[in-house]
């Protein structure tokens, strides 16, 4: 990152207290800059403006209908699979901006990974599902390709449920394992950024816990992105959060600060259950 | 109006006046659905029941013996057979990469606003009766297989050795290779809008699952939505494949009536309904007459079994998208 850009981040984020900054682990890898963005004419996203910490969890919070998966959905630039929605603004990952026109949408959608509300494994065998982003990419002999599925599948905490039924379908799995495998399928490609939208929201409670445990440990890997229906989840499993309503970011701060002392009344109103 | 009151006024309801008028109604349409199983279990007896000398007279071998011959009365439908099923598969080998492709440009690929038009157009292939498919294949198609298609293949595939005898012999145009590119062209809108139509039925989260990960759109489709979709794949292919089996008039007017098996597929063949149309008005004897009749129940079942496991495929697809 540039020293110019890492000003601009510096003036951008909030008041960050100390400690945050005294740790150098704590990069920024994204910073959101302005970032507006339109279904048709419909404008979803009003100038947003925020950073994603490196190796550490931010929850985008808000109703239903308020922009936070739309804005999930600009950092992968999923949303160019369908015509009529585009963003502007600048979204710069480790100094780039991937809003830009010349980027390679599939190079850059291997290093960010996305996970979605309900699972999507992919119609082949447990292996093959892990595999598949890998073999997108990579030439690996067979011994390291097995060695990869299997460490994918050990982050994704699934292991030791499926070593011994690799070859099934992965359609076979309940819907904790197959979001686990969804997982482990995007962390096998090694992304920097994971981007979770509501991953737990179509699991029962044992299943969501086990997530939110997958979630912690992931961080000390990965730029971690989740958007959650769940005020609990986003108290205990971020650790940044931004609160969204009506396509407007409200407000950005360590999630200790959103759910103790937020700055703004919507915001306490929001995470009180006033309203929302 | 309290309810026990209500309640006996719905008994004289169903006993209206007009109640005998649905009585027909219902029995009357009863009628119909009946009428076409009646009418389908006559085809089948009426099939068997012509067939029997024939069946009789030449036994099993009938299905294996390459002999057509009206003056001494020796008929074997291996020839119509082989040419029915090669001009079928060289239909499908043509026909099912093409139709994938406008599928998949139609549903992955293409611009909204030439979705439907591009969509309709094909659907509009199916449209044209197969007469004009055999005038054109005979006046326009031919001749032009004829003068750059099949000297390509000669000179190319033909001089391959061992699989060169398949594509051997002067270029005539008219022959089994153009019979089975008419046929592709006339199965080509039944696949491709199947393909389209389960092709659509792959959740858009899926695919976004696969681009996630950085897949291109080949990747995801060949990947992904094609095994997903699979079963209504192989079901629309099945569906192209019956309707190819039966197909009469354009076959007859381009693939030359020769009844013989020709190591080359460039030269004339024919097929069970093109010998059918050619030659019953002039079926003398009994024993021809019932040959013909023979080959026509042989393409039956053929044809019934290919839809049956087309039917077969695409109702496991149904239940599957429900469940």
């Amino acid at each position: 990152m540039s020293a110019a850009t890492a000003r601009q981040v510096m003036s951008l984020a909030p008041s960050d207290p100390p400690e945050t900054h005294g740790d150098p682990s704590l990069g920024q890898k994204v910073l959101i800059r302005d970032v507006d963005f339109f279904y048709g004419a419909f404008q979803a996203l009003k100038n947003i403006s925020m950073p994603l910490h490196d190796r550490r969890v931010t929850a985008f919070i808000g109703p239903s209908g308020c922009g936070k998966s739309t804005l999930l959905r600009v950092l992968n630039r999923i949303y160019e699979l369908y015509p009529g929605q585009r963003a502007s603004g600048e979204v710069i990952v480790d100094g780039e901006n991937i809003l830009s026109s010349g980027m390679d949408l599939n190079l850059l959608r291997a290093r960010i990974g996305m996970v979605f509300q309900k699972p999507t494994p992919f119609p082949m065998s447990i292996y093959d599902n892990i595999a598949f982003g890998i073999r997108l990419y990579e030439r690996l002999p067979h011994h390291e390709l097995d060695d990869r599925v299997e460490s994918a599948l050990r982050r994704a905490a699934l292991w030791d449920e499926v070593k011994d039924k690799l070859r099934q379908s992965g359609l076979g799995l309940s819907g904790g394992q197959q979001q686990r495998l969804c997982i482990a399928r995007a962390i096998a490609v090694r992304p920097e950024i994971l981007l979770l939208d509501e991953p737990a929201s179509a699991l029962d409670p044992i299943s969501t816990q086990r997530i939110e445990e997958l979630i912690a440990e992931l961080k000390a890997d990965y730029c971690i992105a989740i958007v959650t229906h769940n005020m609990q989840q986003a108290a205990r499993s971020s650790d940044f959060t931004a609160f969204m309503y009506l396509g407007e970011l409200i407000e950005f701060d360590e999630t200790e600060r959103i759910f103790t002392r937020p700055k703004q009344k919507h915001t306490e109103d929001y995470i009180t259950g006033r309203f929302g | 109006m309290s309810a026990d009151i209500a309640l006996p006024r719905v008994a004289p309801a169903n006993s209206r006046r007009h109640a005998p008028g649905d009585f027909i109604f219902r029995h009357l349409t009863f009628l119909f659905a009946l009428l076409v199983l009646l009418i389908l279990g006559g085809v089948i007896v009426a099939l068997v029941d012509g067939a029997v000398p024939a069946l009789r007279h030449f036994g099993i071998s009938f299905l294996y013996t390459d002999v057509w011959n009206p003056v001494t009365e020796k008929f074997g439908a291996l020839a119509p057979i082989y040419g029915t099923l090669v001009t079928s598969a060289i239909a499908m080998v043509v026909g099912i990469p093409v139709a994938f492709g406008v599928a998949m440009f139609i549903t992955e690929i293409c611009p909204i606003w030439l979705k439907r038009p591009l969509a309709t157009m094909i659907e509009l292939l199916a449209a044209i009766p197969s007469i004009i498919y055999g005038i054109w294949g005979l006046f326009v198609f031919a001749p032009f297989v004829q003068q750059y298609i099949q000297p390509a293949i000669i000179s190319s595939l033909g001089q391959i050795p061992g699989v060169g005898a398949l594509f051997a012999g002067p270029p005539l145009g008219i022959g089994v290779l153009t019979a089975g590119f008419i046929l592709a062209i006339m199965v080509l809108p039944f696949i491709s809008s199947i393909m389209r139509d389960v092709f659509e039925t792959a959740p858009p989260m899926l695919k976004e699952s696969a681009y996630g990960l950085g897949a291109t759109r080949t990747e995801v489709v060949l990947h992904v939505v094609l095994p997903y979709t699979r079963i209504g794949v192989v079901g629309g292919i099945m569906l192209g494949l019956g309707r190819a089996l039966g197909e009469t008039m354009a076959v007859t007017f381009v693939i030359g009536n020769a009844h013989r098996i020709s190591a080359s597929i460039l030269q004339p063949g024919t097929t069970i309904s093109a010998s059918l149309a050619n030659e019953f008005t002039e079926a003398v004897g009994d024993l021809y007459l019932s040959s013909l009749i023979a080959l026509g129940l042989i393409l039956f079942v053929i044809t019934f079994i290919v839809l049956a496991f087309a039917k077969l495929m695409l109702l496991r697809l149904q239940k599957r998208a429900g469940g």
